[in-house]
Order: structure tokens, then C-alpha cells, then sequence
């Protein structure tokens, strides 16, 4: 098995969330989850050979279900998909890519907009879930809102984006920041609500005034809490910016997608979907990897 | 021998701003679904400075009530509690060691005795020297670096009393610290505790339900009743604060006497 390609992305992916090394010595801090011995290692490359074959099986199932429909416009088989790849990322016949940008740049300008959005978005939820955590009269009033919001599809705010800020960057970001933010101010709330009473008071008799009470104590505490609200923004984002690049989205995956679907481009499709969902993989893998990373105390409090 | 001042110099009515903790008439009560709990009281109690106070008394006699409110966490639902003349306020005056160490686990083990300094309000090139030092002083300046889970529940609470000294409070609080620690680790804490409080000269006072451990520490045991909490028996213990090895002192025939007096008035009480 070859695990090194895979390795650095899908290594923590690999691991359960609880599957912390255990610390019997003093292990370095923030310890990296290394696996060194034998029996762990093996128990990872059986894991990697599983991964393999269930990705070997999907593919010969799709090229089963394309035979099965024979028709590439209904079921495109994997070589179409894979040749569309080689199409879009190549200048061919004079045409860039599709529509004139690469694959990796409609790839690109998204990931551009799913993280500005959704940095727009965490940093607001952030300060919103704060006050609504720590201000009780303000959580009564603010809470249904953001439920509210919460509950509404992307695209059923678009239109009045469109209608307030037009058609160009700005409605996709205010889209995928709106999107963002309920699952940060939700978690983060929750987070900052429940926070160790005892840790605080702690502070306080230390001589912590209010503000250090939160700064110092109920931020960090709730940090693990408010990460988990990061990985469902940045979910979210993600799931909405087809929804904002309906409008004027090419260059961008969403539109490329949407405007393959209007030529029953079936094969582009695909291929689009399988971008927006493996960088998806890679986002959150980098998240997680992120998480062990910054906040080694995870359940330790 | 006994280094602490003499108590019938200290007299119970006077001298109230000087008392290191006063209480008068004290009582409360807490409100709950059940009706209202008389936790504790009416109870008057002075405590002059320098002292070594240890509450003792069964689960449910209202000690930690009684440090609560001493702490600043709770008013008294009737009566007055002073600490150094003053209304208490959490964070001024005293400092606090609870049953759980309730460390901070973002913090390494020196964070979290910097992190008290800084709220004590030391400047930063101070506390770089001051926290070695109070480490040292509670033995446990080579797991400095540590994360709080990388350490045992005995080093844990060591810091923790660390950080309790950190703000050089003339009052040091304590909430059955010792209660959660295996029996060897509890007896070196203990005569841990007994050295520095001796070396510190500060006011102390420490809740338990320990009648060995109130004997051992105690320069005075207050015995309380059941709830709600009043004074069983106030008591002067005798023994040498300083300059006795703790097996020598738990020898002593007058200890066993001690032991006998207070672990009888506690079994009273509870009753």
C-alpha cells in the first residue's frame, strides 16, 4: 500500500476524533497524533487499503450504471468524466478551458468567495454568538431571528440580495456570509452560555474582572464548541455557493455546473460536482488537522 | 512555641478592623425548589491575624457555605461577614484553593501561576521572576512547562495553591483541598501546607471533614453542627507550629488527646 501520497491530508482523517495519544510520559505538546508502532500502523494501512477498494468498487459501479443507461447525457461514464478533466484544464482548439477559465480557476475563484464569505461570516457569528451567550435579555430577543435565518434556503434570500447589491461579487459574499454565520453564533452561544462555572469563579477569585472572566476563561473553554461551529459554516459555504453563483457565477464552479446542466453537458457537470465535493473533503481535513493543532486541550475540561 | 498571636490578647468584641475575618450574627439561607434551606447560622466567629482556622464538620454543616461567603461568592442572607475590616470581594483580600484544582487547561502549568499574577496586578518582567519562585515553594518547579493532564492530581492541586498564593493576599481560603487525593499525597500536602503557612505567617482557613487532618493543621478547630451550621466547639490547639517533624508531632500524647476531643465533638454534632 502506498501511504505516503495521502498522507499528509488524510492522515487525520483516519483517526477518530477521541483518538488522542494517550499521555503516559510527558509527550510533546499539542502531540501530533504519530502513528509509530507496528500494530497501529498496520491497523492504518488496512484502513487505507478499505478506503481503496470501496473507491475501486463506486468507480466500477458508475461505469456499470453508465453501460446500464447508455446514454452519456443521462449517465456519463467515467472516461468522459476523466477526459472532460483533461479538456478543462488545457487550452484546446483555441478555447481556454470552459468558458474560457481552467478548471482550477472556476475552482479557485469559489474557494476565493467560500472563504471570505464564510470568514465574513464566522468572525460576525463570532461577536453575535458572544453577546447572545454571555446578555440574556439580547438572547431572548436575537435567538428566533437567527433560528430564522437558519431556517431559510440560500437562494430564497438571493433575489433580494441581487435586488440590495446587484450582480456582481458583493451579493455572493453577503449570501455565503449569511449562510455562515447562524451555525458560528449558534455553537458559540451554546458554548459561551454553558461555560465551566467553576473555572470562572476561579478567575474571579484571582481577581479577573468580567471582561478577563471572558477573554481568559469562557473563549478558550468554549473554543472546541466554537471550532465545530467553524466546520458546519465553512459546510454550509460550501453547499451554498452553487446557490450564489446562479446569478452571473462564471468564473466560478457553481456557474460552470449551471451553465453545463442549460447544455446538457452532463459529463461537465459531474466533473464539477466531484471538485466542489473533494476540495470539500480537503478544507475540512485541513480544519481538523487545524483543530488538533490549536486546541490540545479538547475534552480535557 | 506557638507562633501565631496569643487569641486572649485578640478579644472577640473588639478590634473588628484588625481581625484578618469577622463574622457576626451570620446566617443563610438558600432559596430552592423545595422550600428554603437554613444553611448556616446564626453564627458570630473572629479570626485574628496570623491565624490557622480549620472548619470541620460532616457533609451538610454549612463549612462551605461559611467560606463562601467569606470569599465574597455569597452574601449572608442576615448578620455582617468582614474580611480585613472590609466587605469581602472575591479576588481582593484572599486568596482561594478549591476541592478541585480547577486549573486552566489552555494554560501550561507556569501559565496558570502567571496568569494569577497578572490579575494580581504584577508587572510582566515581575512575574517571569515570581513564577519559579512560587512553584519552588509548593516543590514543583521542574514540571513547569507541563499541560495541566500531563500531571497528577496531587502536582494539580500544588498549583493551584501556587496560583492561591500568587496574589500575596493576607487570606488564604481553602475548600477541602485535600479531599479528592489518594491518602499519601493528602498527608504530604498537608505537611506541605503546614510548613508554608508556618513560613508565611498568613491567615488561613481551611474547611474539611477530616478530624486528622483539622488536628494537624489547625492553630484553632471550630467543630460545626449540622445543619444549620453553628459552633459546636471552638478549640486552641496547642502544638508546635514550627520546628517539629510531622511524625514527631502526630506522636505526641497531647495530639491523640486533641484528635479524641474534636473527632467526639464531630460525631456529637452530626447526630
Amino acid at each position: 500500500m502506498t501511504s505516503s501520497p495521502s498522507r499528509s491530508v488524510s492522515a487525520p482523517r483516519l483517526l477518530a476524533p477521541d483518538e488522542v495519544p494517550e499521555s503516559a510520559g510527558p509527550p510533546p505538546v499539542g502531540g501530533t497524533p504519530a502513528a509509530s508502532t507496528p500494530a497501529r500502523r498496520g491497523r492504518r494501512a488496512r484502513r487505507i487499503g478499505v478506503r481503496v477498494l470501496s473507491l475501486l468498487a463506486l468507480l466500477a459501479l458508475w461505469q456499470l450504471a453508465a453501460a446500464a443507461a447508455g446514454n452519456p447525457s443521462f449517465v456519463p461514464a467515467p472516461r468522459a468524466v476523466w477526459d472532460q478533466l483533461v479538456l478543462l484544464s488545457t487550452t484546446h482548439d483555441g478555447i481556454r478551458g470552459y468558458g474560457g477559465h481552467l478548471l482550477v480557476e472556476h475552482l479557485g475563484i469559489s474557494l476565493r468567495r467560500i472563504l471570505i464569505g464564510s470568514a465574513l461570516g464566522v468572525a460576525a457569528g463570532l461577536v453575535l454568538g458572544v453577546v447572545l451567550g454571555a446578555v440574556p435579555w439580547i438572547r431572548l430577543v436575537a435567538e428566533p431571528v437567527v433560528t430564522f435565518v437558519r431556517a431559510l434556503p440560500p437562494l430564497a434570500y438571493f433575489s433580494l440580495l441581487i435586488i440590495w447589491f446587484g450582480i456582481d461579487e458583493t451579493p455572493k459574499l453577503w449570501l455565503l456570509a449569511i449562510a455562515a454565520l447562524p451555525p458560528v453564533a449558534v455553537a458559540t452561544a451554546a458554548a459561551v452560555h454553558g461555560a465551566p462555572t467553576g473555572l470562572v469563579e476561579a478567575a474571579r477569585a484571582l481577581g479577573a474582572s468580567r471582561w478577563d472572566a471572558i477573554k481568559d476563561v469562557v473563549l478558550p473553554a468554549a473554543l472546541p464548541e466554537i471550532f465545530t461551529g467553524v466546520r458546519l459554516a465553512v459546510g454550509v459555504a460550501y453547499s451554498s455557493v452553487v446557490a450564489a453563483e446562479t446569478v452571473n457565477g462564471v468564473p466560478g464552479i457553481g456557474g460552470m455546473v449551471r451553465d453545463a446542466q442549460r447544455y446538457l453537458q452532463t459529463d461537465v457537470v459531474v466533473l464539477g460536482l466531484l471538485a466542489i465535493g473533494l476540495s470539500g473533503l480537503l478544507i475540512d481535513g485541513l480544519l481538523r488537522a487545524a483543530e488538533t493543532r490549536l486546541i490540545p486541550w479538547r475534552g480535557r475540561v | 512555641m506557638s507562633s501565631r498571636p496569643d487569641p486572649a490578647a485578640a478579644p472577640a468584641t473588639a478590634d473588628v478592623d484588625v481581625a484578618a475575618v469577622h463574622l457576626h450574627e451570620v446566617e443563610h439561607v438558600y432559596g430552592g425548589a423545595g422550600g428554603p434551606v437554613a444553611a448556616l447560622g446564626p453564627i458570630s466567629l473572629t479570626v485574628p491575624p496570623g491565624a490557622f482556622l480549620v472548619l470541620v464538620g460532616a457533609s451538610g454543616c454549612g463549612k462551605s457555605t461559611l467560606l463562601r461567603l467569606v470569599a465574597g461568592f455569597e452574601r449572608p442572607t442576615s448578620g455582617t461577614v468582614r474580611t480585613g475590616g472590609a466587605e469581602p470581594v472575591p479576588g481582593r483580600g484572599a486568596g482561594i484553593v478549591f476541592q478541585q484544582p480547577r486549573l486552566f487547561p489552555w494554560k501550561t502549568v507556569s501559565g496558570n501561576v502567571e496568569l494569577a499574577l497578572r490579575y494580581a496586578g504584577v508587572p510582566r518582567a515581575e512575574r517571569a521572576r515570581r513564577v519559579p519562585e512560587l512553584l519552588e515553594r509548593v516543590g514543583l518547579h521542574d514540571v513547569a512547562d507541563r499541560r495541566i493532564w500531563q500531571i497528577s492530581g496531587g502536582q494539580q492541586q500544588r498549583v493551584s495553591i501556587a496560583r492561591a498564593l500568587a496574589g500575596d493576599h493576607p487570606l488564604l481560603l481553602l475548600d477541602e483541598p485535600f479531599a479528592a487525593l489518594d491518602a499519601l499525597t493528602r498527608e504530604r500536602l498537608q505537611e506541605d501546607l503546614r510548613r508554608v503557612s508556618a513560613q508565611t505567617g498568613r491567615t488561613s482557613v481551611f474547611v474539611t471533614h477530616s478530624v486528622e487532618e483539622a488536628v494537624f493543621l489547625g492553630s484553632r478547630v471550630v467543630v460545626l453542627t449540622h445543619r444549620p451550621g453553628r459552633i459546636a466547639l471552638d478549640l486552641d490547639v496547642d502544638l508546635p507550629r514550627t520546628g517539629v517533624e510531622p511524625d514527631e508531632l502526630r506522636a505526641l500524647p497531647e495530639y491523640a488527646a486533641l484528635r479524641a476531643e474534636v473527632g467526639h465533638a464531630v460525631r456529637a454534632a452530626a447526630a
